[in-house]
């Protein structure tokens, strides 16, 4: 067992980056501890509200004059913002497995798909422009033009440190905005690092702000009135009150929240090749992201009873096999294939889950209680990969979103049950279909409602040219991020009818 | 037998350190053997382009929504290792026979890698198949050094 070099050599004492400079906080400190070696890495500043209201007047006085910064221009630092980000390309990985637990692959996957956000959003002179019509009447034209609003706040969640962020703020700086990004308490260094970057690449004071802190700096940005509009990624509870707020209120807001998502495998799936998809889905990430599988539906479509059973014990078996030999441990060991739940707290969040499994029922398949790594690390935050079988989806391990390796299998005589076990469901993030049918998987996407939709695919992450989509529980708002629609999120159009007497 | 699934990052390891290996070996040949210096030494700058071109494409498509770690399967890469330590008394026909076993193991390392990854995007296994066959073209070029020492 090789364990990489560590980014982090001491404890760091984070500070708030406001108006282009480092500000220490007069907030309480609390502790970052990374959840593989539980050692202390950093201590972060719970902001103030004077803090906040800095961050904002800061952005605000920054917005007029980055507004008229030429759209070329303000790509221009976004093409040196991905240059630096290539070049510390490796640091911000570990960074992202030091603080979150997950592993050094998954961490390099979240830099890279971080940093085609940016590549993205270089293109703002194209993605921007507007359009327009002659001769809408007599000598009388019209057109169209995308105008930034001002200020945006911006509210990730721990599970993706320093991808999260990024599906929001190259739009919102491209398009004119200025930000204020709180990133999650449990995982801020990721956000310090990449805003030294940001600090680097000659972005104006004020355009890119980052004050830290939890819920109640969170609150201090939605009461501000200077503050446009939201993006907030996280829990279907919170992620609720943010919408009711931001409608109240009248800021444009895109929350992006919980999800339980159902994969299915067909009897014509390619076995191998999904249950090697279906690892990565319910297990990467230590299954703490929004897209990860939750509940496994076997599918008898077209089979009577003795082929069903025996299909869906091959599944099952091959599952439980593959998931029994995922190795655990600190993710920046190469060799470990899932990392530890991020914090002490959701472990035992899911240890919760793993008894009311157990006691509403359930089948306890593979029992990640019992923790085997690799290296000798406190097993203060470790769950290896749990399987329950029969399972059904009214239990609670079945319904409720559960954010960690837990995987349940369950059965659906045909393809309509399987539909129905989805949408009786209240969340629509993800869905996915495993099959050799193209009739099924047209089918499938046709019918589903869900927002993200797999096919043979176990996670089914839009590209950052792509939205991020979701439906029901697991979205509130209209535009999404990423790609074309957050360049709409962060614009007004304002249309404009011309004529010259 | 089990098995063994083995993450990308741990394959794009030991690829860099196989190339590096491989350089340093090139050049102790080329130190030690005067006849074929030139192509010696091409062969290991041609390895540390081969760490480059594997380093830049694995981190330019990395992904974590991909089978990343779980697609390299019934690998043992100790299978790929060769014992390449030139000492005083190694002769130059005893040099070009590890070099030649050292890219036959080194070709079949990229071509395995390059099968199993075919489910992830095209650049990974097309880089793979690549260094495959620059390894695959120096054995065939040390096979015919070998074989004009006899």
């Amino acid at each position: 067992m090789t364990v990489l070099e560590e980014p982090i050599k001491e404890v760091l004492t984070l500070r708030n980056y406001i108006d282009g400079e480092w500000v220490e906080s007069e907030g309480e400190l609390a502790d970052v501890v990374n959840p593989a070696t539980c050692r202390v890495i950093a201590r972060i500043p719970i902001s103030t509200r004077d803090e906040v209201n800095a961050a904002v007047e800061a952005a605000k006085k920054a917005f007029p004059e980055w507004r008229r910064t030429p759209p070329l221009a303000r790509a221009r630092c976004l093409f040196r913002l991905k240059q630096l980000m290539e070049e510390h390309f490796e640091e911000l990985s570990r960074i992202q497995t030091m603080e979150h637990g997950k592993t050094i692959d998954e961490s390099r996957g979240e830099t890279r798909r971080g940093i085609e956000n940016v590549e993205v959003a270089t293109g703002i002179p194209s993605l921007m422009m507007g359009y327009n019509l002659e001769d809408i009447a007599a000598g009388i034209d019209e057109y169209l033009i995308r105008q930034p609003l001002g200020v945006f706040g911006i509210i990730p969640a721990f599970n993706f440190p320093f991808m999260v962020p990024l599906w929001f703020a190259p739009y919102a700086v491209a398009t004119g905005n200025c930000v204020i990004i709180k990133p999650s308490p449990h995982v801020p260094i990721s956000q310090v690092k990449l805003v030294e970057l940001v600090d680097e690449a000659g972005f104006p004071p004020g355009v890119w702000n980052v004050v830290h802190g939890g819920g109640t700096v969170a609150s201090h940005m939605l009461a501000h009135p200077d503050i446009k509009g939201f993006c907030f990624v996280g829990s279907t509870a919170v992620g609720k009150d943010i919408y009711r707020r931001c409608g109240e209120t009248g800021k444009r807001v895109i929350a992006q929240c919980g999800a339980k998502n159902f994969l299915l495998v067909m009897p014509d799936a390619d076995l191998e090749r999904t249950i090697a998809a279906c690892m990565t889905s319910f297990y990467g990430n230590t299954g703490q992201r929004c897209l990860s599988g939750a509940n496994l539906v076997v599918v008898g479509e077209g089979l009577n009873e003795k082929e069903y059973s025996a299909f869906y014990s091959k599944v099952a078996d091959a599952f439980v096999g593959a998931a029994s030999k995922i190795r655990v441990g600190y993710g920046l060991d190469e060799s470990v294939q899932m990392g530890p739940v991020q914090n002490r707290d959701r472990k035992e969040r899911i240890l919760g889950f793993i008894q009311k499994g157990v006691e509403e029922g359930a089948r306890l398949t593979l029992d990640g209680r019992k923790i085997k790594l690799v290296g000798d690390w406190p097993h203060t935050c470790f769950l290896n990969p749990t399987v329950f079988e029969d399972i059904t989806p009214d239990m609670t391990i079945g319904r409720e979103e559960i954010f960690g390796p837990i995987a349940s299998i369950m059965r659906a005589r045909s393809f309509d049950e399987a539909m129905e076990m989805i949408h009786d469901n209240p969340y629509g993030n993800a869905a996915s279909i495993f099959t050799s049918s193209g009739k099924w998987a047209r089918e499938f996407q046709y019918r589903v409602e869900c927002g993200n939709i797999g096919i043979n695919i176990g996670i089914a992450a839009p590209m950052a040219f792509f939205p991020f989509s979701g439906m029901k529980n697991s979205f509130f708002g209209t535009l999404h991020g990423q790609g074309r629609e957050a360049v709409r999120f962060f614009t007004e159009s304002k249309v404009v009818i011309q004529r010259w007497f | 037998m089990e098995e063994p699934n083995v993450t990308a990052s741990t394959i794009i390891s030991f690829a860099k350190k196989l190339e590096e290996d491989s350089s340093r070996f090139y050049e102790r040949l080329a130190e030690k053997f005067a006849e074929n210096r030139e192509t010696f030494l091409s062969f290991a700058r041609e390895s540390e382009r081969n760490k480059e071109l594997v380093a830049r494409t694995y981190q330019e498509t990395i992904t974590d929504a991909l089978e990343a770690c779980f697609s390299f399967k019934g690998l043992n890469l100790n299978d790929y290792i060769v014992e390449t330590t030139l000492t005083e008394d190694t002769r130059y026909s005893d040099g070009l026979t590890m070099a030649v076993q050292l890219e036959v193991k080194a070709g079949k390392f990229y071509s395995d890698v390059a099968e199993r990854s075919k489910s992830l995007l095209a650049t990974i296994p097309r880089a793979f198949r690549e260094v495959a066959e620059r390894r695959n073209g120096r054995k065939l070029r040390l096979k015919s050094l070998l074989d004009d020492t006899k």
